[in-house]
C-alpha cells in the first residue's frame, strides 16, 4: 500500500530578491502545505512583505527589483507563466493599510469578480453578499452597499478589503500585519473568520503579534535581515528553546 | 508658602512673538493676492468701459467692413473657434493618451527619461519656433499651404506638450495604492487605468487641457504663417462658412492689425474685439469649470 503525502501547496526554492544593489530576500526555502496556517514574523526590512509579493509576483512591478530562485504553486512554477492575472486571482492579497477603491462598497467587492468576466447581478450579487459575511462585515453595510466604500471607518475598511481578496476565490489568502490599522474586537473577529477559512484556503499570515501567531498559526517563520532563520511549529519558535539564538532573542525583546 | 503656579494661558513673549509673525505672514499674503487682482479687475473694466459702445450682437454676426474701420467680426470669431476647436480635436487626444503611456506603462530607462525631457522642453518652446516649425513642416513639406488645417496643426504641436505634462501630473496623483489594489486582485493595467485611475484623474487631466484652450486661442505668432490672413469676407451666420483648407482670419491677429496696422480705426474697435476675445476664452473656460464641477462631484475619495 502507498501512503500519500500531501504534496505542498506552495514551494519556494531559493528565492533571492534585491531591489537595486539592496538585497531584501537571502536564499529563502520553504514549503506550506495546503490548508496550513503559516506565520511570518520577523523585524521591519525583513523581507516579510517582499516574500509576499513575490508569490503573487506584484514584485514585477517594481522596476528596480531583480528574482531569482523558484516558486512553486501545485506544482506549478509561477515565476515561468505568462498569465499573472490568473496567478493572482488563485492569491488573495490584504495590505497593512486598508486600501478602498475609491467606489462603492459593493464596486469595491465586486471589482476582481467583473475584472474577471462576470457579467451577471445576481451572481455578484451573491458573491458579493457571500465575501462581505465573510469579511464579518455584511450587518454593518448591508443597508448602505451603494455609498463609497472610502467612508467606511478604518477597521471597517481592511474588512472591506478582506472581503476584495475573498471577492475572487482564492485558494490563497497573504494578510500583511492586517490588525496594525484595526482595534482588538475586530482583529478577534477577523481572526475568528480566518480559523473558519483555514478549512478552504492556505494562508500566510504576516504579523509581529506574538499572541495572534500563537492563536492562529500551525508554524512559524522567521525572517531576518531577508534571511530565513528558523521555520517551525509555533510553539517551539515562541518557546525558551528555539533552535536558533536570534530567535529567542527576537521572540522575547532581547534585541538591541 | 510655594511661588504661584503660572496660569496655564499667561501670555509669554513667546507667545506674542508669534502672534505678531502670524500677523505679518497673513498680511503680506493677503497684499500680494491684492496686487494680483487689483490690477487684473482694472484691464477688465477699462477694456469693456471702452469697448462698450461697439460691443452689439451686430458686432459678433458680421464681417468686418470698410478695410476694417467698420463692421464686425464674424470673420475672425469662427476663425478662432475653427483654430482652437481643431488644434484640440488633434493635440487632446494624442497629449493624453501619449501621458498615459508615458505614466503608466513606460518603463524607468534612459528612453523614457529622454521622452520626458524632451517633453518638457518642447513645452518651453517660445510659440513663434513653433510657427516657424508649422511653416516648414505643415504649409511647405506637406503641402497643406496655408490653410486651417496646417494653423491648428501648428497650435496642436505647441499645446501637446504642455497637455502631456499636466495630464502625466494628474495621473501621478492617483495614490500608487489604488494600482497596487487592482493589480493584487488579477486586473491588468488597462482595465485598472479605465476603471480606477482615469475616473480619478479626469479633472486634473481637464483643467490642463482647458489652459491651453485658453492659450491656443490668444496666440498670434503661430497662425501668423501658417493660415491665418490679414481679411477674409465669409458668410454671416453660416457655421460652417470655412472649409478646412481655407485661409481664415483669428481674433487675437485681428486685435493685432487693427491696432497697429490699420489707420484710423474708431476708437472703441480695438476694445471691442479684446473683449471678445477675452469672452471667448472666459466661455470656454466656464464650460470647462462646469464639467470639471460635475466630474469632481463624482470623484471618490
Amino acid at each position: 500500500m502507498v501512503t500519500m503525502i500531501a504534496a505542498p501547496h506552495i514551494e519556494i526554492e531559493n528565492l533571492t530578491v534585491h531591489y537595486g544593489a539592496k538585497p531584501a530576500l537571502r536564499n529563502v526555502s520553504l514549503t506550506v502545505q495546503r490548508n496550513e496556517i503559516l506565520a511570518i514574523i520577523g523585524p521591519a526590512q525583513s523581507g516579510k512583505t517582499t516574500l509576499l509579493r513575490c508569490l503573487n509576483r506584484t514584485v514585477d512591478h517594481e522596476p528596480t527589483a531583480r528574482v531569482t530562485g523558484v516558486v512553486r504553486v501545485d506544482n506549478e512554477d509561477i515565476r515561468q507563466t505568462n498569465n499573472v492575472y490568473d496567478l493572482r486571482r488563485r492569491i488573495g492579497m490584504v495590505a497593512p493599510l486598508p486600501v478602498g477603491l475609491p467606489l462603492t462598497i459593493f464596486d469595491n467587492v465586486a471589482f476582481a469578480p467583473r475584472m474577471a468576466g462576470i457579467r451577471d447581478r445576481a451572481e455578484l450579487a451573491q458573491r458579493v453578499e457571500r465575501c462581505l459575511r465573510q469579511a464579518a462585515l455584511w450587518d454593518e453595510v448591508k443597508d448602505r452597499l451603494h455609498t463609497l466604500g472610502t467612508k467606511l471607518s478604518g477597521g471597517q475598511q481592511q474588512r472591506l478589503t478582506i472581503a476584495r481578496a475573498l471577492s475572487h476565490e482564492p485558494e490563497i489568502l497573504c494578510l500583511d500585519e492586517f490588525s496594525i490599522a484595526i482595534d482588538p474586537v475586530t482583529t478577534m473577529r477577523i481572526e475568528d473568520v480566518l480559523k473558519e477559512l483555514r478549512a478552504r484556503m492556505t494562508i500566510l499570515l504576516v504579523t509581529n503579534l506574538v499572541q495572534q501567531a500563537r492563536r492562529l498559526a500551525d508554524r512559524t517563520a522567521f525572517l531576518f535581515n531577508g534571511e530565513l532563520v528558523e521555520l517551525d511549529a509555533t510553539e517551539k519558535i515562541f518557546s525558551a528553546t528555539p533552535r536558533d539564538r536570534r530567535t529567542y532573542d527576537y521572540t522575547h525583546g532581547v534585541f538591541g | 508658602m510655594n511661588a504661584p503656579m503660572p496660569h496655564l494661558f499667561a501670555v509669554t513673549p513667546l507667545t506674542r512673538k508669534k502672534q505678531r509673525r502670524e500677523q505679518l505672514a497673513r498680511a503680506v499674503f493677503f497684499t500680494m493676492a491684492l496686487l494680483l487682482v487689483v490690477p487684473l479687475v482694472l484691464i477688465v473694466v477699462y477694456l469693456v468701459v471702452q469697448a462698450w459702445p461697439v460691443l452689439s450682437w451686430e458686432f459678433l454676426t458680421t464681417n468686418p467692413k470698410r478695410g476694417m474701420r467698420a463692421g464686425g467680426i464674424w470673420s475672425a470669431l469662427l476663425g478662432t473657434f475653427y483654430l482652437v476647436g481643431f488644434s484640440l480635436l488633434v493635440a487632446a487626444p494624442i497629449g493624453i493618451l501619449a501621458a498615459v503611456y508615458l505614466n503608466e506603462y513606460a518603463k524607468d530607462n534612459w528612453f523614457t527619461r529622454l521622452v520626458n525631457l524632451a517633453v518638457i522642453n518642447l513645452a518651453a518652446v517660445p510659440s513663434i519656433v513653433h510657427a516657424l516649425f508649422g511653416l516648414g513642416a505643415f504649409v511647405i513639406f506637406f503641402g497643406l499651404g496655408k490653410s486651417i488645417l496646417a494653423a491648428s496643426l501648428t497650435l496642436a504641436i505647441m499645446t501637446m506638450p504642455v497637455i502631456i505634462a499636466s495630464t502625466k501630473e494628474a495621473l501621478a496623483a492617483v495614490p500608487r495604492s489604488f494600482r497596487e489594489a487592482c493589480w493584487n486582485v488579477g486586473a491588468t493595467r488597462w482595465q485598472t487605468i479605465r476603471h480606477v485611475v482615469l475616473p480619478n484623474s479626469i479633472s486634473g487631466i481637464l483643467t490642463g487641457v482647458i489652459l491651453q484652450v485658453s492659450r491656443a486661442a490668444g496666440e498670434t505668432a503661430p497662425i501668423m504663417f501658417t493660415g491665418a490672413v490679414f481679411f477674409k469676407a465669409i458668410e454671416e451666420g453660416n457655421l460652417f462658412a470655412y472649409g478646412l483648407r481655407d485661409q481664415c482670419m483669428a481674433l487675437s491677429m485681428h486685435l493685432f492689425t487693427i491696432s497697429t496696422q490699420v489707420p484710423d480705426v474708431p476708437h472703441g474697435l480695438p476694445f471691442a474685439t479684446a473683449v471678445v476675445l477675452l469672452g471667448t476664452v472666459l466661455f470656454i473656460n466656464t464650460l470647462a469649470i462646469i464639467l470639471r464641477v460635475w466630474l469632481r462631484s463624482r470623484k471618490k475619495w
